[in-house]
Parts: C-alpha cells; structure tokens; sequence
C-alpha cells in the first residue's frame, strides 16, 4: 500500500536518549510521520528487536495526525498492526482513530481485589477456594455465564457498563469509584453495534475467557511504598486476588466489523499505510465516530464483565472461607483498560491539546492531581496493575508525573512474550508445568494442558525487568510485589 | 496438530498470536485450505465424521477481505453455534463473492480457540504452485 521500504530497525538505527529511552529517528524510513521511542534496558531492547515488533512501532509512526512519537513500552512484542504494548496519541479534530491500534479484545484489562487476611491464613484453604472459583468463574472461549442478555438489557450494559452491575447488585458503590473511567465509558451508543456481536456477547458477562486469561490469589510478597500502599489499603502477607480478562466475543466482533469495514474508507480519506491491520479513520469523520461509539460499547461491556467476575469472586471466598477466618471480604483495590482509545487532554509543547490515545497492550498511568482520579487517590496517583507470567510476580504501581510528561501518562502492561505459543507447546509440557507450580505451593485448576504451556513463564520477559525500567525511567512507581498462590486459567 | 507439516497449510512462528501458511493451485482450492488450516490449528483432526452441514455466503471487496471475512464467518459460527468443521466445499467464488457448504460436527470449546483473523501483512499471492497466503490469527 506504501512505496516506503520496509525494515526491520537495528541497534544501529537507533538514538539513545537517556539510559532508558530509545529513539529511532523519522529519516529512518521515508513514510514516519513521528519518530518511534522505546523504553527498555540493554537486553529488553535485544528482545525489541529479536521479531517484528520493532518495525510494526515504526510502521505506527505513519498514522496521520500522531503527535511527537509513536512508543514502545518494555514490554513490546509483536503483535499484529500495532505491537504489543504501544503507544500512539493522534491529534484532534483531524488525526486518526484506528480499530487494529486498540485490538481485538477492547478494554481488556486487570481488576485487584484485596482481602483483610493474610495469605497464611488463607493457606489451609487454599485447594477448595481454588475449586469455587474455578466452578463460579466459567472460562473457555464461547463458554456462556450465568446471564443470558436480552436485546434491551444487552444495550444497558453497552451503554451503562459497571453502572448497569451497581443496579443489578454484582457492584458496591466503591467498587466503581476505583475502576478507570468509574466503571462506564462514555459514548457509548449501541446503534453502531452490529447483530453478529449482540449474538456472541449476549450470554458471555461473567465469564474469563481463554488465551493469557486468568484470575489469581496473590500474596503481597514486597511493598515498596508504605504511603501508597496504606492509601490503597495493600499490606505485606495480605492475600489479594488478580482478574485478567476483557471484552470476549463482543469486543473481538467489533474489532472485526471495523477493520474489514475500514478497509475501504481508509481510500476514501486518502490515507497510505504499510499494515492493512492499521487501517484507520480521521476520529471525527462519520466512520471514525462510528468505530468509538462501539468500541465504548465493548469497553462497557468489558468493564462489566470483570465486575460480575468479582462478584462471583466474593461469593467464591466466602463459600471457602466464611466461619474459618475473619477479614475473607475483598476490596477493590482499582481497575485498568489495557486495550483502549480515549480522549484526553494532555499538554504538548506547553500548549493543551485534546487527543485520541490509542494504547494496545499499555496502561494509562495518571499522575498525582490528574483528571479523572478518585477523590482518595487524587494526590498519589492512578494505580496501576501489571500482571507477571503464570508462576511468577506481579506487580502494583502508580503513575507519575513523569508519565504525563513522556508518555501521555502510559506505561508497560505486563510482562510480554518472547517464545511463540508454537515454542512454547514444543518445549513445555502442560502436565509437568502444573506439577512443578504445586510443587512450588501454587494451586493450579485449568481446562487445558495446551493452554497451560503456552503461558509457561519461559514464554515470557523477565517482568521485574520489565518494571524496573518503567519505574526507572520514571513513568511508574513501583507501590507492591504479588506472588500467586493460586491459579485459575481457561 | 504440534507443528503441522500437512500438505496444503504449515503452522509459521509468531511471538503473540498463531500464524499458519496455506496454499492452493487455484483460489477455491486456497480459501477450502485456509480454512482447514484454522480449524487444524485448533484441534481438529480433519475427521471425515460429520453430522450437520451449513451453507455459507460471504463477500469482501478484495481477495483479502474476502479471505478473512470467509474464515471469521466460520469463527463466528464455531463460537454461536458451537460447531467445529471440518469439511470445506467452495461451491461458487470471485474476486469478492464466495458460496460455500462446510460440513462438521456439534463441539463444546474446551481450551484455546481462534478468537479472529487479521489482515496483518495479508497479501493473497501467486506462487508456482497456484496461490498462497500467510496469516496471522487472534488468540
């Protein structure tokens, strides 16, 4: 589609900004309309540019209207149109919205519940809590949940997401105070849904999923930050439970419906691009305003989902624990998108622009004062929730004011592969993996061995790696360190 | 289905996601392999035992959109009616219309399945052989 010569970048066609920050300036091919930033120490940054992922971040820095630079998260790995844990701020009114820069699972994203026991307590426990949750939580792609929607209550929750969960009792009030975007995002607007996506996410609210999906008991192993961690009500040895999941066939269906749509209006508006999975609309053009008005649709319909999942939670540590420990009732401690296009206001060249901030595969991270914050958060900053590879840590954060300042207040989202799942299924065998996380004291219930190994720790980036160059560089504070001591997985 | 090497479509590495190699001396015989390949990749064995069958239209504006509105139709119908398939008849194809019948067998999920198809980097080519296309899928 372009006659710009594609490449794949190398350490020398890179500029290095300051320990942590990468820059692969415009000249380095001929169709950037930005230059491309990464952050990553020296071996994080050799996994950068072991696969693709590199050249699909340059490949980002074409899309019409980008402001400053396309970036790429630690955590970068290859995706498909955008990489994995990118980053692309398009101006307004005239940049580009596009449905491939935000993914096929929209508002996935990772919801921390805290409890008031510790992880000892909970212990004894530990293999029938894993078993409710593994029966109330149903998981699986196509699996259906407990709720079958209606055409009318389906639009409730497109448009209502975690408000629609308040009204039917899955949701306490401050359940929604700590979710980003308090748990309903706006312009939401069903007409632009279609059938095929009502049909695949009628009956699937309350359920996991399958593919990196998960929920996990976790020990609080580390706190870093005695302040943060007290606001957010975190201490050491406490036992806190991890959801991972996202919008399920629903949002996969309007990914789908526009980038195939998007196919021809990209010709329309005249845009060149290198990656048909970029394709892509100026963000208030009629297209552009019909691809945001379903994808809020699915990010309500995400956020709802991991609000019914947390109900069914709740209801799991007191079916396992009630009249055996006290302080088994979990909070919500936050809960983050990973797969979104928002518009926010960020300041650029000391002037206030109005953007539309694609992230795949990264997290918004606020800093302290910004919009958008809970009253009780507001002076220490947006937490932020990065889930390790099964097995090993994960870790809470916050954002910063380092992050408004760089990176459109971003940061990483996880640990990020680096084996395909191919390798991994070659290399590691479901069975025994399960049996060396028990053996380890890590309660493992899953449907699928093959499953199981495709997420095997191997597959992954190092993640204390990872966030130590986030923290590093200044986008992120790091608050706690999560141990699992249970796993549920597809 | 641990590294495919069946003879009309190839698993091929990729970090995140699946990506799979299909091909076919002519255009009906490539869309009837991508597909076997994506329900290959997901466990099928290709069974010759089948008890339903669906006829399936669909249209695209090029070869490509074609190809992937073709096997997200299929995906769409695996996940709704909770079918695998395994039997891919092209009854009538264009550059931009495609008729199909694909037999199969009624399939609760278990485990991981394809969750869509991508355009990335897809590009129907002609090859010596006929024609091909890498893809890279959703999981």
């Amino acid at each position: 589609m372009t006659t710009a010569k594609r490449s794949i970048p190398t350490r020398r066609d890179l500029v290095q900004v300051t320990q942590h920050l990468w820059e692969i300036p415009r000249s380095f091919r001929s169709d950037m309309r930005a230059p491309a930033r990464l952050y990553a120490d020296e071996a994080l940054l050799d996994d950068a540019l072991g696969d693709r992922s590199s050249e699909q971040l340059v490949n980002t820095a074409t899309l019409p209207g980008i402001v400053r630079y396309a970036i790429a998260m630690p955590d970068i790995h290859q995706g498909y149109g955008f990489p994995i844990g990118g980053v692309v701020a398009t101006r307004l009114p005239d940049g580009v919205i596009s449905p491939g820069g935000v993914g096929y699972d929209i508002n996935c994203g990772v919801r921390l519940l805290a409890s008031e026991a510790s992880a000892g307590e909970v212990s004894p426990f530990l293999a029938e809590l894993a078993s409710r949750l593994y029966r109330n939580c149903p998981s699986g792609v196509g699996v259906h949940g407990e709720i079958k929607l209606q055409d009318s209550e389906l639009d409730k929750v497109l448009v209502e997401g975690g408000r629609w969960t308040e009204e039917r009792g899955y949701a306490r009030a401050e359940d929604l105070q700590h979710t980003e975007e308090f748990g309903t995002m706006p312009g939401a607007d069903p007409e632009y849904v279609s059938h095929k996506a009502r049909e695949r996410g009628r009956a699937q609210v309350g359920t996991l999923g399958a593919g990196n999906h998960f929920i996990e008991v976790d020990r609080v192993a580390e706190i870093f930050d005695e302040t943060a961690a007290e606001f957010l009500g975190l201490f050491a040895d406490q036992a806190v439970v991890q959801i991972h999941c996202g919008s399920r066939g629903f949002g996969h269906q309007v990914c789908e419906d526009y980038v195939a749509r998007f196919q021809t209006t990209v010709h329309d508006y005249g845009i060149e691009l290198p990656d048909r999975e970029l394709v892509c609309a100026p963000f208030e053009s009629e297209e552009g305003q019909q691809y945001f008005h379903a994808m809020a649709c699915a990010a309500n319909f995400a956020f709802a989902n991991r609000q019914v999942l947390a109900h069914c939670v709740r209801r799991s540590f007191e079916q396992a624990l009630a009249g055996k420990i006290s302080g088994f009732d979990l909070h919500q401690v936050y809960d983050i998108a990973h797969n979104m296009a928002k518009i926010e206001e960020h300041v650029v060249g000391g002037t206030h622009m109005r953007l539309c901030v694609h992230r795949k595969g990264a997290t918004r991270a606020f800093g302290p004062g910004s919009p958008g914050l809970p009253d009780d958060l507001r002076d220490i900053g947006q937490p932020v929730l990065i889930p390790g590879s099964m097995g090993t840590a994960s870790y809470v954060l916050i954002g910063t004011l380092g992050s408004m300042e760089q990176t459109f207040g971003s940061t990483c989202h996880g640990a990020g592969r680096v084996w395909s799942r191919a390798r991994a299924r070659k290399t590691v065998r479901g069975q025994q993996l399960r049996q060396e996380l028990e053996e380890r004291g890590i309660a493992v219930r899953t449907g699928s061995m093959q499953g199981l190994a495709e997420e095997a720790p191997q597959a992954y980036k190092d993640v204390s790696r990872v966030v130590d160059v986030v923290a590093r560089a200044g986008i992120s504070k790091k608050v706690a360190r999560l141990e699992p001591i249970a796993v549920i997985k597809a | 289905m641990r590294g495919i090497a069946i003879q009309h479509f190839k698993e091929i590495e990729h970090t995140a996601d699946w990506a799979f190699r299909a091909c076919g001396r002519d255009l009906a015989q490539l869309y009837a392999n991508a597909a076997r390949g994506l329900f290959a990749l997901q466990g099928s064995t290709g069974s010759s035992e089948t008890s339903l069958a669906r006829e399936v239209a669909v249209s695209g504006v090029d070869r490509e959109t074609l190809l992937v509105n073709w096997l997200n139709e299929l995906l769409y119908l695996q996940e709704t009616q909770r079918e695998t398939y395994s039997c891919f008849e092209i009854l009538e194809i264009s550059e931009t219309q495609l008729r199909a019948r694909v037999r199969g067998r009624p399939h609760r999920p278990e485990g991981k399945l394809i969750k869509a198809v991508t355009f990335h980097d897809l590009e129907v080519r002609q090859s010596e052989e006929g024609w091909e296309v890498a893809i890279v899928v959703d999981v």
